[in-house]
């Protein structure tokens, strides 16, 4: 018998389920898809660190969406039930007992519960397709360990987390049916019809007063910029700044909302023949009344837009920008790099160079590092690693340290160049470690034989020139194109130096492989000035291309072997260096391609949920808006106001609730992404368009989408609300 | 009983109810809400429509008032037959020839006074400075310019429901369709409303036809059609009798009827 009575309420009410039903299963969707993608994450293959911060990141985010997902379901269960208290008042009224009451509204719930889930799933199986054919035709390559299928762990974490929630709001709704008043329910609806009315005057003045205060945010953020960057000392400060900047936007963005609807109507007030005319002043009023009710969400609302465009645009812009830099960064198929250690007795410890300890050595001639690492052998066949196996051709690359052995400053510093350039420090580089480190150095003969293997032209230093070589973004490279071009004169030792060109060559700089560069600043010299200069061996390079032969995934195979690793010595035995960085082109191009995909992915999804979490409040928030102001449809209906005219407020005020928090929450975004892109542009160039472009549209799209759909749905509402016939 | 005669003219009713009939329901299970209902209101007239709960004036008022559909007959309003008439042209037509006021004041909550006594006007477009005038002017008649400025929840129900008498009044109206408008008031502001009814229709020859099921209220129209059953029972007219002799007549009637209406008064 409940059973049938809670069925027939679902199908009886199912406008309002409608809304709830639609919630629920994009709640769902959202999580669902979400989850099968963080489950096929790799973390295996990636570095320690990378996993540890990606699964952190994605623990976060999981949460933060069931979250998300539990506020949308109280809310969509708080529409439902402000409609049906009515109901459970008048069923309690006619006998039934709370509890009776109390399961055929949990039956209710579970009904739409149950459907929403199984809907979500469905289409949450489809979004995850979706997605995976949209992001592989945005990368280059296919992203590896990334494929469609139906995942029973996900499926489980959306189904638990949904009982979880819906246990959670069954709860608060019982505790509602059982403590209220049977008065209180039969007068449900008359509660809230209480309106907010605010003296338009102060209304205006709040909103006066919230767009200052941004005003004054936005200039101190593009002032001050991101405090990433800062130096330890100042860090307190700064970061009390830029909390301070996020507290006044925040206060801003609260107060602009607030006082919207009295600014509106105070400017459209002073234009008469606007306002009094047709329903100008009913869509005014209604707005107003509306918004001073909402004003918080809605501001709340604008700051989270905020924050997906910010995420969204950022990231996908560090990804696309590591993207195209790849093969700039990727010179040769395989490289390895032996580093040094450097005297113990050389004064203070310097950055990234290690003393040779008791029983080791130093050496001052570069070790031929394609002979040297067959004293490494490989673990399955225990033969050496022979690298003229697999090699066609290959090139070494010596670099020495800019800071003599008997001083503790560096010739030549990061920090000198910004000054000769009368620049300031590239943000994120500005504290005093990497300030005062010096650059490294390279003979200009050991350059030529570089050139050569690149298939470059070599160049002439004669006995007083200089080159600057950097494979890192255009922050940090301007500086030397600066330096380089004003002709500044370096003094290294006794030598007096002079520019040979008047900007970096940046695809003549990468001496490594990596996924995002990996020379922050080389000076090439002439070989005399590193001999008198005293300079000690920093590192080497080991470039090679595999033979033109051998198939392409046999050599790499051959380098990818696991090998035991034997410490470079000398003669004696003195360990002199140890073995560092060993990369592979192939794994270059994998590690950026599942980095972009993640980052792609992460910030799709981040970004994606929040706009449809915004967009899910607001299309609710304005149905319950539209079904109680349909007795005010109603009275303008018989008054003789054409449906088309009413139908046309309901758009006005619809498309302001809709687009108010977008403009602002843009606005606040440009301002950010003015700072942001300063940090990007360290990882290289800047490309907001292309992919972002397309994602930024998928987004308008769907947000747009909500609105299209509220407003039909406000359509149907308002359109019942006028042919129910006015009863006296 | 007069016959509503069509056709246009100086003479010609102001409205004219010919043969009406309202059915509800479908095959099976009929309801007979009007049967046969024929009446005039001549310009200047202030007619009430008397009859105890569910014996159909207010399904009358709301099919001469354009509100619901006829089964069958024929409303005439200035001439023109609004049975016939398609939804856009209705509406057009409702707010061109007729005001409301109903039992509760149907106010539009978010509107002050002002607003929601000029919304009529700006709906049909009139220019703000004539809005703006009209408003004036008819809060003088009803004695409301105090309270323009305030919302309806700052109004007691007799302002409300003076302030929806004002929002009839404004756009001067062919005819003014008022159902029940003192049902939710206490007797002082049922009467200062009625007076003010009296005073639009015998100084500004407003055309009235009120719904109520109080004696009292119907002792201040010039004469009152009595409803039983969805059918017409009979009628009154005031002539040159005082409110309080018709009133008497008038409970003659309703005792006659039924007893309803003795809890007027």
């Amino acid at each position: 018998m409940l059973c049938k009575l809670a069925w027939g309420n679902v199908r009886r009410a199912g406008h309002d389920y409608l809304v709830y039903l639609l919630t629920l299963t994009l709640a769902v969707i959202v999580f669902y898809a979400f989850n099968t993608v963080s489950i096929q994450i790799d973390f295996a293959t990636m570095e320690q660190g990378l996993s540890e911060l990606l699964g952190g990141i994605i623990r976060g985010l999981t949460v933060f969406l069931a979250l998300v997902m539990g506020f949308l379901m109280v809310y969509a269960n708080n529409f439902i039930m402000k409609r049906r208290k009515k109901e459970f008042g008048l069923y309690q009224v006619l006998g039934m007992s709370r509890g009776q009451v109390s399961r055929i509204m949990a039956l209710e719930t579970a009904i739409v519960s149950g459907c929403a889930l199984v809907l979500g799933i469905a289409f949450g199986v489809a979004l995850s397709w979706l997605m995976t054919f949209f992001t592989a035709s945005l990368f280059k390559a296919q992203i590896s360990g990334f494929h469609f299928f139906f995942s029973v762990d996900a499926f489980l974490w959306t189904a638990g987390c949904l009982v979880t929630i819906f246990l959670v709001t069954l709860l608060f709704n019982l505790r509602v049916v059982r403590r209220a008043k049977i008065i209180d329910l039969m007068h449900a609806e008359r509660q809230n019809e209480l309106i907010k009315v605010r003296n338009p005057w102060i209304s205006a003045l709040l909103f006066m007063a919230g767009v200052v205060l941004i005003g004054v945010a936005y200039y101190r953020l593009l002032r001050d910029g991101l405090p990433v960057d800062a130096v330890p000392e100042e860090l307190d400060t700064k970061m009390l700044d830029f909390w301070i900047t996020t507290l006044m936007v925040t206060i801003g963005t609260i107060l602009f909302f607030f006082g919207l609807s009295g600014f509106l109507l105070k400017v459209l007030q002073s234009v008469r023949a606007l306002y009094w005319r047709g329903l100008n002043m009913v869509t005014m009023r209604q707005l107003s009344a509306k918004v001073n009710t909402v004003s918080f969400s809605m501001a709340v609302i604008a700051m989270i837009l905020f924050l997906a465009i910010t995420s969204v645009t950022g990231g996908m812009s560090i990804a696309s920008a590591m993207n195209s830099n790849l093969e700039r960064w990727t010179p040769a198929d395989y490289c390895c790099t032996l580093i040094y250690y450097r005297a113990p007795s050389s004064g203070e410890d310097s950055i990234g160079r290690i003393a040779a300890d008791e029983g080791e050595t130093t050496v001052s001639e570069p070790v031929d590092l394609f002979k040297e690492s067959a004293n490494n052998t490989i673990v399955s066949t225990g033969e050496p690693f022979d690298l003229s196996r697999i090699a066609s051709k290959h090139v070494q690359t010596n670099f020495y340290d800019s800071t003599p052995d008997d001083s503790s400053e560096p010739l030549i510093s990061l920090n000198d160049l910004c000054l000769a350039a009368d620049l300031p420090l590239p943000v994120g580089m500005e504290n005093a470690d990497s300030n005062t480190m010096g650059l490294m150095v390279i003979k200009e003969s050991n350059y030529n034989e570089y050139l050569k293997f690149r298939g470059m032209d070599t160049v002439d230093l004669g006995s007083d020139g200089y080159l600057l070589t950097c494979d890192m973004g255009s922050t940090i490279t301007g500086i030397y194109d600066q330096v380089m071009h004003k002709g500044t004169l370096l003094e290294m030792g006794t030598f007096q130096l002079h520019p040979k060109a008047d900007q970096v060559d940046i695809e003549a700089s990468a001496f490594m492989i990596s996924g995002m560069g990996g020379n922050s600043g080389t000076i090439v010299v002439p070989d005399e000035v590193v001999d008198a200069c005293n300079l000690p061996l920093y590192v080497s390079d080991l470039l090679v291309d595999y033979k033109k032969g051998l198939p392409y995934g046999e050599a790499e195979q051959y380098v990818q072997e696991k090998r035991e690793y034997n410490d470079p010595s000398t003669s004696e035995g003195k360990v002199y260096g140890l073995w560092g960085v060993e990369n592979t082109r192939l794994e270059a191009y994998e590690g950026a391609n599942n980095m972009n995909g993640l980052v792609s992915y992460l910030a799709i999804y981040i970004g994606f949920v929040l706009v449809v979490a915004c967009a899910a409040i607001l299309s609710i928030q304005q149905l319950s808006g539209v079904a109680d102001s349909g007795k005010n449809c109603r009275i303008l209906s018989e008054l003789g106001t054409a449906r088309r005219e009413i139908m046309h407020s309901v758009l006005v005020q619809q498309a302001i609730f809709f687009c108010a928090p977008l403009v602002v929450g843009i606005a606040h975004s440009l301002v950010a992404l003015r700072v942001v892109i300063e940090i990007v542009e360290l990882f290289g160039g800047l490309s907001i368009g292309g992919t972002v472009g397309m994602t930024c549209a998928i987004f308008l799209l769907s947000y747009g989408g909500y609105f299209l759909v509220a407003y039909a749905m406000s359509k149907g509402i308002v359109r019942d609300a006028i042919s129910l016939r006015h009863a006296a | 009983m007069t016959q509503g005669i069509s056709g246009l003219g100086s003479t010609a009713p102001v409205l004219a109810a010919q043969h009406v009939e309202k059915v509800y329901g479908g095959r099976s299970n009929v309801t007979r809400a009007l049967t046969d209902v024929s009446f005039t209101v001549e310009k200047g007239e202030f007619v009430g429509i008397m009859g105890a709960s569910g014996s159909g004036k207010s399904t009358l008022l709301n099919c001469v008032s354009t509100i619901d559909s006829v089964t069958s007959g024929s409303v005439l309003i200035n001439g023109a037959d609004v049975t016939r008439m398609k939804s856009d042209r209705l509406t057009r037509f409702r707010r061109e020839q007729l005001g409301f006021i109903f039992q509760d004041s149907n106010l539009l909550d978010t509107l002050t006074a002002r607003e929601n006594i000029a919304l009529p006007l700006t709906i049909a477009r009139v220019p703000a400075a004539q809005t703006l005038d009209r408003v004036e002017q008819v809060a003088q008649r009803l004695n409301i310019t105090g309270v323009l400025g305030k919302y309806p929840y700052q109004l007691s129900g007799g302002q409300q429901q003076r302030v929806a008498a004002a929002r009839a009044l404004v756009t001067d109206p062919a005819i003014i369709m008022a159902d029940e408008p003192t049902g939710a008031l206490d007797s002082k502001n049922a009467r200062l409303l009625l007076e003010s009814f009296e005073t639009m229709n015998q100084r500004y020859q407003a055309t009235v036809l009120m719904v109520t099921h109080d004696s009292f209220a119907a002792s201040y129209s010039n004469r009152v059609l009595f409803i039983r059953d969805g059918r017409l029972f009979t009628e009154l007219r005031r002539g040159s009798t005082s409110r309080r002799e018709f009133f008497d007549r008038i409970m003659e009637v309703v005792a006659m009827m039924g007893g309803e209406g003795s809890d007027a008064l």
